[in-house]
């Protein structure tokens, strides 16, 4: 009987890189195109002053945000990454960007949205992450939890507090991170929720969170329907 | 782009030691300066932002300063020490990568030294009686420390002249760049395996201090030791405990 891969060295990939570069490629890199804000209106490109910014980053956001988030808003560009918008509400002077977890284009698509960032009285991101992603030394106390809801730093929700070594990553780790170093306002929040992309039940804690920071939606979420199922039937 | 928590716009390091880890297999170069930034409770002074670093915010990594958050490039200083360390919390972007290595040479360049930590995968040592660390120095460095690394009772690396480490990152990119520059540069490495690397790390630590504790400036009790300090960051370092729901 043969053993499929005895003997063979399986080297690991670097370490170094997040996208896919080994180093011994590393010098064949080709230099990276600037990204661009694709904006719908082309007289609508200098960066909006507004009361509220609020960046919402997830993983399969925009469903969840077309249905639940978004009424009376006009979308302003495309953010280039993957399936993101950054939308206005002239009633309100709020900016809401939805942003796809897109972590290989986030330092660049930070830079685009900071103009935006510098202008605002006030910001509040919001990162949901799957609840494995959560670490804690008391974590089989929330086993049955839908949503951790933290903060990082102190915030206007009266949310616990992050605890290291828990972090959050991409775009709006990144304006927050901005925003702190510019020791201007910032309100970061993270959920850590059981299901992603999000459900009826698993929506709960993200809508009361934007409500409490003073985002018009709804106050449910219907994901859309799958032709598909998980199960075997 | 550089953040100066002093609001200042460069940065003045004209007789540091400058130390910077290569993202390198296990993690172990970041590892060994967390150590270094929590055992002499060094001060953050600022970041570093860059499309090539993945933004990464949270709570503070170290106990010494609970109020800083982490970012994915932060600059930690000792002044009285004249050390500056650097530290990356995120992977990079290899598009972005060489334009921000010479901006960061660029920023770095006015240094008196330049230490690059880094790692290679424990195969690529060949011989097995060979010294699990290399290092590869520029002229200027060897001149300045000949008397340090001459001293076979001290230093028993062995000089890489490859065109490659595997498992290294950009460790050997960086170190050209700054030997372009006409830095004096050293880069120091460890043969190691993925896993538990907080052994490795302190290792790198105390080797380096063994070389010349001009280096990093820490000091033995008189014994030949000095203790180390674990960052609270790295707390759960493999996850969480095992959920009572599966037994």
């Amino acid at each position: 009987m043969s053993c499929p891969g005895f003997g063979e060295l399986n080297i690991p990939s670097s370490r170094a890189f997040w996208d896919d570069c080994e180093e011994d490629e590393f010098e064949n890199v080709e230099p990276a195109e600037k990204l661009q804000l694709k904006f719908d209106d082309s007289e609508a490109v200098n960066p909006i002053a507004s009361e509220h910014m609020i960046i919402i980053e997830s993983p399969h956001i925009a469903h969840f945000a077309s249905s639940a988030l978004l009424q009376d808003m006009k979308r302003i560009c495309k953010i280039p990454a993957k399936d993101s918008a950054l939308y206005w509400q002239p009633s309100k002077l709020q900016l809401l960007a939805i942003l796809e977890d897109d972590l290989t284009k986030s330092g660049e698509v930070t830079e685009l949205l900071i103009p935006y960032a510098r202008l605002a009285k006030k910001v509040t991101t919001l990162t949901l992450k799957p609840k494995v992603d959560y670490k804690s030394e008391e974590i089989n106390k929330y086993v049955d939890e839908i949503g951790i809801v933290r903060s990082v730093g102190p915030n206007l929700a009266n949310v616990q507090e992050l605890e290291a070594p828990n972090f959050i990553a991409g775009v709006a780790a990144g304006i927050a991170s901005w925003r702190d170093q510019e020791q201007t306002p910032i309100n970061a929040y993270v959920i850590y929720t059981d299901k992603l992309p999000l459900d009826g039940t698993a929506a709960q804690p993200v809508l009361k969170l934007l409500q409490k920071i003073g985002l018009s939606c709804n106050s449910s979420y219907v994901p859309a329907r799958k032709d598909s199922s998980y199960l075997y039937m | 782009m550089l953040h100066l928590k002093s609001k200042g716009k460069e940065l003045n390091i004209t007789e540091y030691t400058v130390i910077i880890p290569s993202i390198c297999v296990g993690n172990a170069a970041q590892l060994a300066c967390d150590l270094l930034i929590a055992s002499k409770q060094l001060k953050k002074i600022g970041s570093l932002t860059h499309p090539a670093l993945i933004p990464v915010y949270g709570p503070s990594a170290y106990q010494h300063e609970p109020n800083e958050k982490v970012t994915s490039c932060e600059l930690y200083e000792s002044v009285e020490d004249k050390l500056l360390v650097v530290q990356f919390r995120a992977p990079w972007i290899s598009r972005h990568t060489r334009d921000f290595q010479s901006q960061l040479v660029a920023l770095l360049k006015g240094a008196r030294r330049v230490v690059i930590l880094s790692g290679s995968f424990g195969f690529e040592r060949r011989i097995i009686e060979e010294s699990p660390w290399a290092y590869r120095a520029s002229d200027n460095f060897k001149a300045a420390h000949a008397e340090q690394l001459g001293n076979p009772e001290v230093i028993k690396w062995k000089e890489h002249t490859g065109d490659i480490i595997y498992g290294g990152g950009n460790g050997l990119q960086l170190f050209q760049a700054f030997n372009e520059e006409g830095v004096q540069v050293m880069l120091l490495f460890r043969y190691l395996l993925e896993g538990d690397n907080s052994t490795d790390a302190s290792l790198i630590v105390r080797e380096l201090n063994e070389l010349c504790e001009d280096f990093l400036q820490l000091r033995s009790g008189g014994d030949g030791s000095f203790k180390l300090t674990v960052p609270k960051s790295w707390n759960l370092l493999f996850g969480n405990d095992v959920t009572e729901l599966m037994f």
